[in-house]
């Protein structure tokens, strides 16, 4: 056991110190955030130059009441079709029918380059709503202005979970968008986690084998121990890792973000973490403030934490002898690609299958991808976000880790005759049978 | 007594034997040579008596007792290739080994130490392994072999990638430590190192042992009754008197002197005795010595099969 600590100290001392370490722990979480941010920058930054566009209204009605926005202008015109189609300067003409309350198919856009389908939907959807109010009109409904206004209505509601809530108290559910996004993350970082830390360790083992440490080391201590001892630090690696995202994110829950938002906003959110409001009674955004209220969540925020670290070592831990064992058979990186194959489609299989999860969090597929070791660390985390029973966690970490066990059987058998193999790359049969010696 | 004992070991692998049926047994306190061709067993060998495998048949009796997973400890291997991290600084790199081999830290820093300032490496602490020659390396490797003063030194191709003056370091240092009461086991295809410094020998060949004994007693099994004879004198009547017991192979005048040297081979039916009573009465005679084989000569033959 000694001797694995020492391997274990090792492995974790020349990792962390490295500046790559230091630098991914710092960048990663900047990156999460800018990728949440990039759809909206995106967004932001595809809107193209303002287009202008000519307006050749025969009906009169429609022209005035067209909105321009930073897309586009609209310049309502008198001339001739022909004469506005001969301007080039100009995005393009619209030609709206004299009849288009009436035959509302009756309107032409001439464009002088590609449209834009946003260009299009907006351009469609302004002209519904006028038409529309337009043929209200003919009906002569008094105060139509009025009840226009009264019958307008926009839907958003309070998720409840029975399963989750005590006796006498409404436990209000993460709305399903936030859980998402955080499913979604969830998942991805533990996706990342199992093909990174694990490649790494399969790396490191190349290594050792190329450089002949091994043959060193194996004078000292058993193959087993080696193997473990690698993959225990490579792991605390992970959890060092991990563990200062963890605090980083409490932290930031507990003391900055309350500082930085409106007063009025921390007070709502308190009052709805205490369960003495929903997200929709307050008068601030619901979605934000689910968020907020999640955030600045710290015991469910370290729960969430436990569980990842549970997954993220559990999953490692079921790969990593995997990727050991692949890393111990082969000369070179090279020979290893083909061989890790069978490690990595599941891993792949498990973000496809926590994808799906989103849209049925309690769907038969997400239960069983979250139940079953080989894709379930990376599905239950997807799946945690949205409240699941915790009988299901516990079934799926006791699984996981009872195969961690087999696994790191097996993977020691290959290991152990692997490393004094050079020359030829074996074959996935030869890896098989070398369990069986 | 002897400090290892290896009793008919057999180690097989899925398509060829590595070991078969090998014995052999090293002196406490001698300087041992495992010789052999490439891929005649000896890596399975001391992989076999380091317990990094297992043997199918057989036994390794290491003090007198079956080894176990503890007499490791008393066991200093220096593979062939340079095992060392390369991104790892020396000083580090060395404590690490030398702890796994069981020492503690303050041990380990202290005899660390010691040895770095006699090879006269303490500059080299904080380097990384990379940074340094093939030469650098080995020197700090064989330091993390011997650091946890081992009963027993396991050496492969000890010297090579050394220029002569460390190359002699080295010896300096493999024979004081044999002096201290370590035993050595060479592996090796440097014959003029085995004769320079081992006693005993052993030679393997196609898995199996076809050689073994002190370094003397088997040049001398070697020896072909072949001698050199330098004398003053006539060298017809000298190769007259010669015929009836030895067959002439070459001889030579030693030059600036009215000296020849002859090499002959005594008939079996001779001895060595008579010969020298017959040479004396025709020739002054100034030396008579045996020819002994070298070991690249015993080596060659014995692995080629003309024993």
């Amino acid at each position: 056991m000694n001797k694995i600590g020492i391997i274990i100290s090792r492995e974790f001392n020349e990792r962390v110190r490295k500046k790559s370490f230091i630098i991914t722990t710092i960048l990663m979480p900047l990156l999460m955030i800018g990728m949440m941010a990039a759809p909206t920058l995106m967004m932001l930054f595809a809107k193209g130059d303002q287009k202008s566009l000519v307006v050749l209204d025969q009906s009169g009605i429609i022209a005035p009441n067209l909105e321009g926005d930073d897309e586009i202008t609209f310049t309502p015109m008198d001339i001739t079709l022909d004469e506005a189609r001969a301007d080039s300067n100009i995005f393009g003409v619209l030609w709206i029918g004299e009849d288009v309350v009436d035959n509302p198919s009756n309107v032409k856009l001439y464009t002088n380059s590609s449209s834009s389908m946003s260009l299009e939907s907006n351009l469609a959807s302004q002209m519904e709503k006028i038409i529309e109010r337009e043929r209200l009109k003919r009906y002569d409904i008094e105060n139509l202005e009025q009840i226009m206004k009264d019958v307008k209505v926009k839907v958003s509601f309070s998720t409840f979970r029975n399963d989750l809530s005590e006796e006498g108290e409404d436990e209000e559910a993460t709305s399903s968008s936030i859980a998402y996004m955080l499913g979604l993350v969830l998942g991805m970082m533990l996706y990342m986690f199992l093909i990174i830390y694990g490649s790494m360790v399969m790396t490191s083992v190349i290594e050792e084998k190329g450089s002949r440490v091994l043959d060193v080391l194996v004078s000292s201590v058993s193959p087993f121990q080696l193997m473990l001892g690698k993959i225990l630090g490579v792991a605390s690696v992970a959890v060092t890792q991990i563990a200062i995202w963890g605090v980083l994110v409490c932290g930031i829950g507990a003391v900055v973000l309350p500082a930085l938002m409106p007063e009025d906003v921390m007070q709502t959110v308190e009052a709805v973490q205490m369960g003495q409001m929903t997200t929709i009674e307050a008068d601030i955004d619901a979605d934000l403030l689910s968020a907020v209220s999640l955030a600045t969540d710290v015991g469910g925020l370290v729960m969430m934490f436990v569980w990842l670290l549970l997954f993220l070592v559990g999953g490692f831990l079921f790969y990593s002898a995997m990727f050991a064992a692949v890393g111990s058979a082969v000369d070179s990186i090279q020979d290893a690609n083909q061989l890790q194959t069978p490690i990595t489609v599941p891993i792949i299989l498990a973000l496809i299958l926590a994808m799906s999860v989103f849209n049925d969090p309690n769907s038969t597929l997400a239960f069983w991808g979250s139940i079953i070791p080989f894709t379930s660390p990376v599905v239950m985390m997807a799946r945690v976000p949205f409240g699941i029973p915790t009988w299901q966690i516990v079934l799926s970490l006791v699984l996981l880790y009872t195969s961690v066990v087999a696994m790191a059987w097996a993977a020691g058998k290959i290991y152990r005759v692997g490393i004094f193999m050079h020359g030829k790359k074996p074959s996935f049969k030869e890896l098989m049978s070398w369990i069986r010696q | 007594m002897n400090i290892l004992q290896i009793e008919n070991l057999t180690k097989r692998y899925s398509n060829h034997t590595a070991l078969s049926d090998v014995s052999l047994e090293v002196p406490r306190g001698s300087v041992y040579g495992l010789l052999g061709p490439n891929g005649a067993g000896k890596s399975t060998l001391i992989r076999v008596i380091n317990r990094i495998t297992l043997p199918d048949a057989g036994r390794v009796l290491f003090d007198g007792k079956p080894i176990t997973d503890e007499d490791i400890y008393q066991i200093g291997y220096l593979p062939e290739e340079r095992g060392l991290y390369k991104k790892m600084k020396v000083g580090e790199q060395a404590l690490f080994f030398a702890r796994l081999k069981g020492l503690s830290r303050r041990d380990a820093l202290q005899r660390l130490k010691k040895w770095f300032i006699r090879l006269g490496i303490e500059s080299w602490w904080d380097k990384k392994v990379e940074d340094l020659s093939k030469g650098m390396a080995q020197k700090v490797q064989f330091i993390t072999t011997v650091l946890h003063e081992p009963k027993l030194l396991i050496f492969d191709e000890p010297f090579s990638g050394f220029d002569p003056i460390n190359a002699n370091i080295l010896k300096q240092e493999i024979l004081r430590l044999r002096d201290e009461g370590a035993t050595v086991i060479f592996s090796t295809h440097n014959m003029s190192s085995v004769e320079e410094i081992c006693d005993h020998i052993t030679l393997i060949n196609k898995s199996r042992n076809i050689l073994s004994g002190s370094v003397d007693e088997v040049r001398r099994r070697f020896g072909e009754n072949i001698f050199e004879v330098v004398y003053g004198g006539d060298k017809d009547s000298f190769e007259g008197v010669m015929q009836p017991v030895a067959e002439m192979l070459s001889t030579a005048e030693v030059a600036d002197s009215a000296y020849h040297t002859s090499r002959i081979r005594l008939k079996d039916t001779a001895t060595v005795r008579e010969s020298i009573a017959l040479a004396n009465d025709a020739v002054e005679l100034r030396s008579w010595s045996e020819v002994i084989p070298s070991m690249n000569d015993i080596f060659i033959r014995a692995v080629e099969g003309k024993l």
